[in-house]
């Protein structure tokens, strides 16, 4: 069963919910966080948040949400169901949802200054709505038969809630049926139906204007299986009558002469009937036009009405809610032709427009926005982005920006830029703070009133070979120096010939460079051949003993696609468990980046990630800083350091500012 | 042919250099600008509503706070209560009033009374790290680049009177042991404080900008576990003590020079009195920012939002 279906604005305001089993905010604010914000689960243009049924669902502790997005309005629809339960109405339920709220409150939401939005009556059309996409479901379950047809389908529709007649019922009333007509046998045969569809008492017209029934929006195969379901709810009078209607969506409609003694004498000839669409996927126009048609016919049929329950109050709103519906679904293809006609239709429209390129408050549209878009795309490329990222990037900001108006005298060049300078700011800002000093206080010197104990502080940096990892440890170590730690170096480079000696050095030098200013470091190495995660565990357990503050472990170089290698970083991240996992990327790389970063993050074992990246040789390629942004898009893990130089002291905080202003900046 | 000849005679007689053809010609000249000129005035709003900023980290309860303000001044609720929130992602305004003298609440219906009221902006930002920008960028006076752009035109013209920096007493309470909650609040407040400090600075014109006082509002008060108003002032101020130095003593950011470093001189990153041991909000004074701490709560039963919504009255 549903838990609780909430609407809300991006600015976090709940407009509307409703809760069946109370969910903890948190879910839907952790969802919020992941999705919206963080993007973490989104592969590759996947989804454009419109529609439920595309946008994959969240799932969070024992709770799945599904979710829909309305850009131009800045609402979240989410339903939030137990993960056990497997309800595959949801999307349905969520879109039907979305329909409708837009349709009825859209002008309320375009307001400005204001977050209040009167929807207290959306409760009936939400119990409507889920009332009906229940009991569809529901009877689709019992209904064998019917289930055949397609189990998601049946999901769209239906107005009936009552469990099936037995099939005895609906047999009579065929057969009633039959009796009347010549040699009917049952609805799989083609020809014959159409006789099916003539009531036995000729008063009954009204089951013939039955043929859309309210539901026009839907494809016919849609309609087809919401008809095999309404089918047995009705009474036996009504349901074979109905049931032809099945049959008869499958073929197209014939003329039919009516003979004198009142059988029915189909005519193949060319009248043509049948004004529907041939089949779902029709033309846009078609569509629209089919759209336009079954939707003035619902209006008559909506003088039949079902008798669910004899409720009439029920109906009306029913019915208004399949008049919302399907206007909103005729009103998608319609829009989509008239922008096209706009286009290349008026030569004044034109002129207007490419005045308003200029100008500004140009609305922009996917066509105007490919060019700008490709161009920018091809600058991130010769920044060194990977491409895998770039387009990433491209795909999110031309979402945002369709339907996005322009300023004054901005064009849609720099609007683009504006964007995705926005873009890449919220893409490199870190989630939470990363001031390396305050931590190691806390850790390596907490204040009295903490229930933890003063342990030293462990660092260990990994990499792909020749990055650079011991150049930048030193780095770090010299930097704590200077902040005058106890800092060990630990040697867990136990594989390559020269790699503790190299460490060595780096320590003579670095004491040798503080000594006056008081830091104090020292090395811990047991030679070559160790397991390099015992040698790091025994690091950590010395250095607690001798009231070190800081442990920096250096490992070995390892190739990201190596698996024996790889895996001997879970062992070190269990036995050294360090504070911080820092990684080392040069900036020289190109598309390998993401690889590198991901194979990285993943190495240490579930529960385990990367804490941060270094960033090292930045001061060799100038502008072309793009390695950072795939790093930064293949892991969502923050950039801690800049590597700008050869000396110990060319370490730097990174700046988001600086590194958006490089990629952006043309030369 | 008559249609052809008729074409011909407009175009030769609108080619003459006759008076009604110049006349009409100069008439063009001159109205095109001012029409231009009327048209993008209608499209680009023009409002100057003095503006109150929300700030805070996410989850201390902003955008509650706004919709406590907002909807407590619908005349149908019976007692005010704030609308379910949750993470924002964009920043929200909200239009409220106060009458001349300052001394209404928020749950009064000015118009009903009579008085004349004075209108301000109650803008709500995101607190989530990724989204700070909004804030800061208000904050320094820049034009934020917003997706929506409802919310952004009203803001960029809007005068900006004062912050309220909403901090979750509750959670500042336990923050010794796991969270660090502490942490990241004071750190954000210090970027809002800082950023404050340095636009004093930076004017470059002889005109101080206005300043720009600052409430911190310790929310949540509601709650047993939430710290009272003196002892999150103490807590945060010597959490912003420590950021205040270990952030002197970090690295450069990057992009910056060695040929830059003269230029910037270390007082200008230090928050308050350079060189100072302990950091005091009242410190701030000296930068024309005054910090005030008042605590109160948006949902159940405690002191409420009175105090906060007076302190805003004031200032407006």
């Amino acid at each position: 069963m549903l838990d609780t279906f909430e609407i809300l604005t991006t600015s976090g305001v709940v407009l509307w919910s409703r809760t069946y089993a109370s969910v903890n905010p948190s879910v839907i604010n952790h969802f919020i966080a992941d999705v919206l914000i963080e993007e973490k689960s989104t592969a590759a243009g996947a989804n454009d948040g419109n529609s439920a049924a595309t946008n994959p669902p969240y799932k969070h502790e024992q709770h799945t949400l599904r979710w829909a997005l309305v850009k131009e309005l800045n609402i979240i629809f989410v339903a939030v169901y137990r993960s056990l339960l497997h309800l595959s109405w949801i999307d349905k339920l969520v879109d039907n949802i979305k329909a409708l709220f837009v349709s009825l409150y859209g002008d309320q939401l375009k307001k400005p200054n204001t977050t209040i939005v009167e929807c207290v009556q959306f409760d009936e059309y939400f119990d409507q709505q889920l009332h009906e996409l229940e009991g569809a479901r529901s009877k689709a379950d019992d209904a064998t038969d019917e289930a055949l047809e397609s189990r998601d389908d049946t999901a769209l529709g239906g107005v009936g809630e009552e469990p099936p007649l037995p099939p005895s019922l609906a047999f009579r009333g065929r057969a009633q049926n039959d009796a009347a007509k010549e040699e009917q046998s049952a609805d799989s045969t083609p020809i014959m139906t159409p006789n099916n569809s003539r009531p036995n008492t000729p008063g009954g017209s009204h089951l013939v204007v039955a043929k859309a029934g309210p539901v026009a929006k839907m494809s016919r195969r849609a309609k087809k299986a919401q008809n095999a379901h309404l089918a047995p709810a009705s009474s036996g009078d009504e349901a074979p009558a109905r049931r032809s209607n099945t049959a008869k969506a499958t073929k197209p409609k014939r003329g039919r002469k009516w003979d004198a003694d009142g059988l029915a004498d189909v005519d193949d000839g060319d009248v043509q009937l049948d004004y529907s669409a041939p089949n779902a996927v029709a033309s846009d126009s078609d569509a629209s036009a089919a759209g336009r048609s079954t939707a003035v016919e619902e209006v008559d049929a909506s003088t039949w009405g079902s008798k669910t329950k004899g409720k009439f109050v029920l109906k009306d709103l029913g019915d208004e809610v399949q008049s919302i519906l399907a206007s909103a679904e005729a009103k998608n293809p319609a829009t989509k032709t008239d922008a096209s006609a706009g286009l290349v239709g008026s030569g004044l429209s034109t002129i207007g427009g490419l005045f308003r390129n200029f100008v500004g408050g140009k609305v922009l549209t996917k066509e105007d926005l490919d060019k700008a878009m490709k161009g920018m795309e091809e600058h991130l490329l010769k920044k060194n982005v990977a491409r895998e990222a770039a387009v990433r990037l491209c795909e999110g900001v031309q979402k945002e920006l369709v339907g996005v108006k322009t300023g004054s005298f901005e064009s849609i060049n720099a609007r683009v830029e504006k964007a995705m300078e926005a873009s890449l700011t919220k893409m490199l800002t870190p989630t939470s703070s990363l001031d390396l000093l305050r931590e190691i206080d806390s850790i390596a010197a907490p204040p009295v009133t903490s229930p933890n104990k003063a342990r030293p502080y462990v660092m260990s940096i990994v990499g792909v070979n020749g990055v650079g990892k011991s150049t930048n440890l030193s780095k770090i170590c010299f930097f704590l120096l200077q902040n005058k730690y106890k800092v060990l170096i630990a040697a867990g480079d136990t594989f390559r010939s020269g790699a503790v000696e190299q460490l060595a050095v780096h320590v003579r030098n670095l004491k040798e460079l503080t000594v006056r200013e008081g830091g104090q470091v020292e090395l811990y190495q047991k030679g070559y051949g160790k397991d390099a995660a015992t040698v790091a565990k025994d690091a950590v357990a010395f250095a607690a003993q001798e009231g070190f503050d800081v442990v920096l472990i250096d490992t070995a170089g390892r190739r990201h696609n190596d698996q024996r290698l790889m895996s001997s970083l879970e062992k070190f991240a269990k036995l050294a468990r360090p504070d911080k996992i820092l990684m080392v990327g040069e900036a020289l790389v190109g598309t390998d980046s993401v690889a590198q970063a991901r194979n990285f993050n993943a190495s240490f074992g579930p529960g385990r990630s990367l804490d941060g990246f270094i960033i090292s040789k930045c001061d060799t390629v100038g502008d072309m800083v793009g390695a950072l942004v795939s790093i930064v898009h293949a892991t969502n893990v923050p950039v801690l350091f800049v590597g700008v130089g050869q000396h110990y002291s060319d370490l730097r905080n990174f700046s988001v500012r600086w590194a958006v202003e490089k990629l952006l900046s043309s030369s | 042919m008559t249609a052809m000849d008729t074409l011909k005679n407009a175009l030769e007689a609108s080619l003459k250099p006759t008076p009604t053809v110049m006349l009409v010609g100069l008439a063009v000249v001159l109205l095109f600008p001012v029409l231009l000129h009327f048209i993008l005035s209608a499209s680009t709003p023009y409002n100057t509503l003095p503006s109150v900023l929300l700030v805070g980290p996410s989850g201390a309860g902003k955008t509650a706070l706004l919709t406590l303000y907002e909807r407590g001044l619908l005349p149908k609720t019976e007692k005010p209560a704030p609308a379910q929130t949750h993470t924002s992602q964009t920043p929200a305004s909200v239009e409220l009033a106060v009458n001349e003298d300052g001394t209404s609440s928020f749950r009064d219906d000015l118009d009903a009374s009579g008085s004349t009221a004075k209108k301000f902006l109650l803008v709500d930002t995101p607190g989530h790290a990724k989204l700070r920008r909004f804030a800061l960028s208000r904050l320094r006076n820049i034009p934020t680049t917003t997706s929506t752009g409802k919310t952004s035109k009203a803001k960029k013209d809007s005068k900006l009177k004062a912050v309220v920096f909403v901090v979750d007493a509750a959670a500042l309470a336990d923050s010794d042991g796991r969270g660090d909650s502490l942490a990241a609040t004071a750190e954000y407040l210090y970027e809002v404080l800082l950023a404050l400090q340095k636009r004093m600075g930076s004017s470059q014109t002889s005109r101080m900008p206005s300043s720009v006082p600052v409430l911190v509002a310790a929310n949540k008060l509601d709650l047993f576990s939430a710290l009272p108003a003196a002892l999150v002032k103490s807590q945060l101020e010597t959490e912003i003590g420590r950021i205040r130095k270990t952030r002197s003593r970090g690295l450069l950011d990057s992009g910056v020079g060695a040929d830059d470093l003269a230029a910037t001189e270390e007082s200008d990153n230090w928050l308050g009195e350079y060189g100072s041991e302990k950091f005091t909000f009242a410190q701030m004074l000296e930068f024309y920012t005054e910090v005030d701490v008042i605590g109160g709560n948006v949902a159940g039963d405690g002191p409420g939002a009175d105090k906060w919504w007076k302190w805003i009255a004031e200032r407006i």
